[in-house]
């Protein structure tokens, strides 16, 4: 029987509705939020009494039970293929008081007497994709997701001609190409088999994939295996794990390492930046788990590159850039504090490029031991357990309906459980510490058949989906297979420990479920057995499969899924040439850019956002995300002191600028990587010291980018040996191109860049902020003048060109005297976005400090020396600062607050104004 | 014998590690207690010197913050509270919420930030009120400590009757992050033997500021 509670707070609403009601117009706004609860059966009136207390117990909080919806409120909920997050705290808060629950479900009422109310709801409050709209009381029968189990289709591949097995390759929703098929027509010859099922072609689909097989980095030449092949020539000591696990592993000091990977999901966050953030994150968080024998996440830094927020959005129905900006987050705050990891690093960015498909990176690093930092190999025997969160008919095809058929409940996406994913990271901690585990790997894209598939291809390996703990009643084999719920990881338990693993799984009330064994076969093997129980399974000889009566999906040798991927020959990429020459401009103007530069998302502060993101949980952060006593301003580097009692600090900053690789991706590239290894250096690390994460953003359908994107490698694989800075960890994304009703949009050939250096002490790291009057600025580092892909080009509407092209000699000489000069720097910040105006501004809002300088002109304020830096030193020592420096004082600080030239002021109060206020007054 | 903390762990706490360090490194033996454990009575809770509720989103704050926390030390683990509430116990941020439903401070609320959202400042300044003689402010009256501050409902609302605290700490003037009444930022029971309050000590980089309180429980639980 279900019973619906409605909750809301009594009196004066809460801050959050108020700004709703306010932000809608409508000054009688209520909203109240309803629980629907499934009892097993029908409970007594003191039952429902009981549930309504806890519901209520908090001060000025009415309940009301089974009130059905009044004319004229509108609610919205999730569609019964949707599994709330909250059913499992309902059904526990309903089992601690003695009463009998099944399932649980969250619905928002919005109530008023406005006629705009419906309208206003569904415009901004309302996901079609997983919520439905009510007008009326909705009637349930169930809140449990309906599903059936439908035996696998068979199909005889041996006699079709292409036309057929083309056909069927893409049927269903599924995406294989001829040539793929033809594969699958061999596969069957050599087995010998009657028929192929539909759950070996939705595996290999899935299998095939870009995103699983990275077919077109593969198709232009094993992209990955020129990056991998440079780190591997470099034989830098710290690496100890890249590029063949969920994460790279990085050693730290005194027998702990450090992981690090960073990740997109541009595709879902198009659709709802809300949940495509949320399993953005999660997703990451569970890499740096699953990495090792498992790694305990202690930072997390994300980016997020939308349209204008003053724009449509360029297909009809999808959410515009304002939209999604406060999706993320919302996403972000929600997932991350929850998980309890502090924010290292966030930043929005709004170009015109990602207006249909956003930039969504998420990144983690998490510290292990070295002695786990090995990726593990399950051994014959082993069982195969799934722990976290159930499986639904989730993420699948889109979940289209014609897919699934009209008795199937389903959902396009999985709203990220964050609970489910502490629930295990520590349990995962403690069976690691306690050798419970041979390997583990997370659940993600492509669900149970990638994570199956890629663990058990060590040795091979049997599962058994009947046993796959699910969300709904029932499922077919490949919809089990294929289910993309998140928050779920696949371990490989020894026998010997497998009931010490249950023990602290049940411990840390995390859901566990032996699916499988690990075998000596060299196969890849899935049935589904009603009959074959865990139980019996357990029991069982670990050298063979239980007898079952259950249907087999299919039983193939690993070597016979392998598939050549063609391949496809690029020449070099059209460099842009001449570079556009600064304006002179007195100083009035000067004032007037900087305003329009500082007030730019690039530079102004995100204090809207970041400030909504715990950045201090776990108590290890030692410096940044802000800096500043008068002021808080976003630091150029993170630090972090993860091991208890150690002095020993890791160091994360990134560098990514799309304007950039709009005009040269390949010189971006160069500048970016080195920008970041300066940023490290100054920062205090060794340049031995230092890894790097690459993340790949590249259109697939725009004029020239595969030469574009193998360029950019071939770049980063050369950056890579001369510095001897490695990438260990990284991700490509080659779907950046979409066809909207405006044409086509394509993003930028790009790759994000994240370094993470390691010092072992966290006093030898140098701060930001401005420390005395009378110290003077110094401008270092090399000179990159152009003003392609700067803020002020941008706002001063100057025609595109080249960048500056920087020769890897002179970055050699100013990182080493970087490295022997620290000593004389006071402070210093690297130049960004903004230039040297950027970081002025931001020093005099954070020290509430004066700059009073020698003199200035356009280039000089706004060129963005993103190889370079602004350091204070003192007057005594400007002398001692050596050539290799490209020394350049900037001016001197001085008592007050401002950017003084020439008695004129260039800070004026309407530019503090834009750089506080001017990113929130665009999303907010 | 140093005094022993049971820490409360419940599904969906994340400030476990900081709070454990910070006791250790104040004197005392802290260890975690397993909501799980606490269940199947294979553990208790009642059977430290100090009990102490951590921080985080216990049971991901479904249904509300704390609601599902409170509803378990209400029901199954109701007598082991009343235990522990004679005894100096201390509930931070998520832990707060959970003692505010656990019945500590009589008829107060802990609401929605004033700004609607979650809140994380890096540096709030905390003045240590005067005339509160709680064995957790013993030697701290009318300083001020900087410490961090992240939550998104920690708006402090007193009911008009049948409230039952005294003021520990306000935040400073000008500084209040989340609208709370009369600008108080953590409580103290009538007894002064619970105290709540809603930022962060534990997570202090200033060793002093982050071992302050957790000294002074140790000391009164010696």
């Amino acid at each position: 029987m279900i019973h619906k509670f409605s909750v809301r707070s009594a009196g004066v609403a809460e801050p959050d509705i108020r700004e709703l009601g306010r932000s809608w117009e409508l000054d009688d706004l209520e909203v109240w939020r309803d629980y629907y609860v499934e009892f097993e059966g029908a409970p007594d009136p003191a039952a429902l009494t009981d549930v309504a207390a806890v519901l209520g117990d908090q001060l000025d909080v009415e309940v009301s039970v089974d009130q059905p919806l009044e004319p004229g409120a509108v609610q919205v909920a999730y569609k019964r293929g949707v599994v709330d997050n909250e059913s499992d705290s309902i059904i526990t808060v309903c089992g601690l008081l003695g009463v009998k629950a099944r399932a649980g479900k969250v619905a928002t009422t919005y109530r008023s007497e406005s006629p705009k109310l419906r309208d206003l709801v569904v415009s901004t409050r309302f996901n079609a994709t997983i919520e439905e709209v009510h007008d009326a009381e909705p009637q349930y029968d169930t809140l449990v997701p309906q599903g059936h189990y439908e035996p696998a289709a068979q199909h005889d591949l041996r006699g079709l001609d292409d036309a057929a097995l083309a056909e069927l390759g893409v049927a269903g929703g599924r995406n294989l190409s001829l040539a793929q098929m033809k594969h699958v027509q061999h596969v069957q010859v050599t087995l010998g088999d009657e028929y192929v099922t539909d759950v070996l072609l939705e595996a290999l689909d899935a299998r095939w994939s870009d995103h699983c097989a990275h077919t077109t980095w593969k198709s232009l030449g094993s992209l990955l295996g020129r990056l991998v092949q440079a780190a591997k020539d470099v034989d830098n000591s710290n690496v100890l794990s890249m590029f063949h696990d969920n994460a790279g592993v990085w050693d730290f000091y005194d027998g702990h390492a450090i992981a690090i990977k960073a990740e997109t999901h541009n595709g879902p966050s198009a659709i709802s930046g809300y949940f495509g953030q949320l399993t953005k994150l999660g997703g990451v968080l569970r890499d740096i788990l699953g990495t090792g024998l498992s790694a305990d996440p202690i930072g997390s830094f994300e980016y997020t590159a939308v349209g204008e927020p003053e724009a449509p959005a360029p297909i009809a129905g999808r959410p515009d850039a304002r939209r999604l900006a406060g999706e993320t987050i919302r996403a972000i705050k929600e997932y991350g504090n929850t998980f309890g990891v502090p924010m290292m690093s966030s930043r929005m960015t709004f170009h015109p490029a990602y207006r249909a498909k956003p930039f969504a990176l998420g990144g983690s690093i998490g510290l292990l031991p070295v002695s786990a930092a090995q990726r593990g190999t399950p051994r014959p025997g082993d069982f195969v357990v799934l722990i976290g969160g159930l499986t639904g008919n989730e993420g699948i095809h889109g979940a289209s309906a014609s897919s699934a058929g009209a008795t199937m409940d389903t959902a396009a996406v999985q709203i990220g459980a964050p609970l489910e994913q502490v629930k295990f990271r520590k349990a995962l901690i403690e069976l690691r510490e306690e050798g419970c585990m041979s390997a583990l790997t997370d659940v993600g894209g492509a669900g149970l058949n990638s994570a199956v598939g890629e663990i058990g291809e060590a040795c091979g390996v049997w599962i058994n989906t009947a046993l796959v703990p699910l969300k709904t009643a029932a499922l077919p084999m490949w919809r089990i297979l294929l289910s993309e719920s998140q928050e779920r990881m696949l371990l490989a338990v020894p026998p010997e420990h497998q009931e010490r693993a249950r023990k602290i799984l049940d411990k840390h009330m995390v859901r566990s479920t032996v699916i499988g064994r690990f075998a000596d076969t060299g196969r890849y093997h899935v049935f589904h057995a009603p009959d074959l129980t865990e139980e019996a399974l357990i029991a069982s000889a670990p050298d063979t499969v239980p007898a079952h009566q259950g249907e087999t999906g299919f039983d193939v040798a690993y070597d016979l899924l392998d598939i050549e991927v063609e391949r496809v020959e690029v020449g070099a990429p059209p460099r842009p040439s001449g570079v556009p020459e600064w304006p002179s401009l007195a100083p009035a103007e000067l004032a007037g850019l900087l305003e329009q530069v500082v007030s730019d998302a690039e530079v102004a502060s995100q204090h809207y956002a970041d400030s909504q993101y715990d950045s201090t949980v776990q108590g290890n952060t030692f410096y940044g995300p802000h800096y500043g006593t008068a002021q808080p301003v976003r630091t150029a580097y993170w630090a972090g002191t993860p091991v208890a009692g150690s002095p020993a600090a890791a160091v994360l900053n990134t560098a990514f600028n799309p304007w950039m690789f709009d005009a040269d991706p390949v010189a971006a590239t160069r500048q970016m990587f080195c920008s970041a290894i300066a940023g490290q250096v100054l920062a205090g690390v060794a340049v031995h010291d230092i890894c790097m994460c690459d993340n790949f953003y590249t259109p697939h359908l725009s004029e020239n980018w595969r030469e574009w994107l193998v360029g950019m490698v071939d770049e980063l694989a050369a950056l890579v040996r001369h510095f001897g800075v490695p990438l260990i960890s990284g991700k490509d994304s080659s779907a950046g191109s979409v066809h909207t009703d405006e044409g086509l949009v394509s993003v930028p050939p790009a790759v994000f860049l994240t370094a993470l250096g390691k010092v072992p002490h966290h006093d030898d790291l140098l701060r930001e902020q401005w420390t005395a009057p009378d110290n003077v600025l110094v401008r270092i580092g090399l000179s990159t003048s152009s003003p392609v892909g700067t803020v002020a080009a941008r706002k001063l509407d100057l025609p595109g060109g080249a960048l500056d092209d920087l020769a890897l000699s002179d970055v050699d000489g100013y990182l080493a005297a970087l490295a022997a000069h620290r000593n004389l720097f006071r402070s210093g910040a690297r130049i960004g976005s903004g230039g040297v105006a950027g970081v002025l501004a931001q020093g005099v809002l954070a020290s509430g400090t004066g700059v009073r300088l020698e003199s200035a002109t356009t280039e000089s304020l706004f060129a963005e020396h993103r190889v370079g830096a602004v350091v204070e030193v003192a007057q005594s020592d400007v002398g001692k600062l050596p050539a290799e420096l490209n020394p350049v004082v900037l001016g001197t600080l001085v008592p007050g607050a401002g950017i003084q030239l020439d008695g004129t002021d260039l800070f004026t109060p309407a530019a503090r104004d834009g750089w506080l206020n001017s990113f929130t007054a665009r999303i907010a | 014998m140093k005094p022993t903390v049971n820490v409360l762990y419940l599904p969906g706490t994340n400030c476990q590690e900081e709070t454990v360090k910070a006791f250790a490194a104040a004197g005392a033996t802290p260890r975690l207690r397993f909501a799980a454990d606490l269940l199947s009575g294979a553990e208790r809770l009642d059977d430290a010197d100090i009990l102490c509720i951590p921080g985080g989103f216990s049971f991901g704050d479904h249904l509300g913050a704390g609601a599902v926390a409170g509803a378990l030390l209400r029901s199954h683990l109701a007598d082991q509270f009343e235990a522990c509430r004679t005894r100096p116990l201390i509930g931070i941020c998520n832990g707060f919420q959970i003692a505010v439903r656990g019945g500590c401070f009589g008829k107060v609320g802990l609401k929605v930030n004033s700004s609607g959202t979650f809140r994380n400042d890096e540096h709030v300044r905390h003045v240590v009120e005067e005339d509160n003689d709680s064995p957790w402010l013993t030697g701290l009256a009318g300083q001020t400590l900087e410490f961090p501050c992240a939550h998104g409902e920690g708006r402090f609302h007193p009911d008009a009757e049948g409230a039952a605290y005294r003021v520990a700490l306000r935040y400073e003037k000008e500084s209040n992050p989340d609208g709370s009444f009369d600008n108080i930022a953590g409580i103290t029971s009538l007894d002064g033997l619970s105290f709540g309050l809603m930022d962060h000590p534990e997570r202090a980089v200033d060793r002093e500021v982050r071992l302050a309180f957790f000294e002074n429980g140790v000391r009164a639980a010696r």
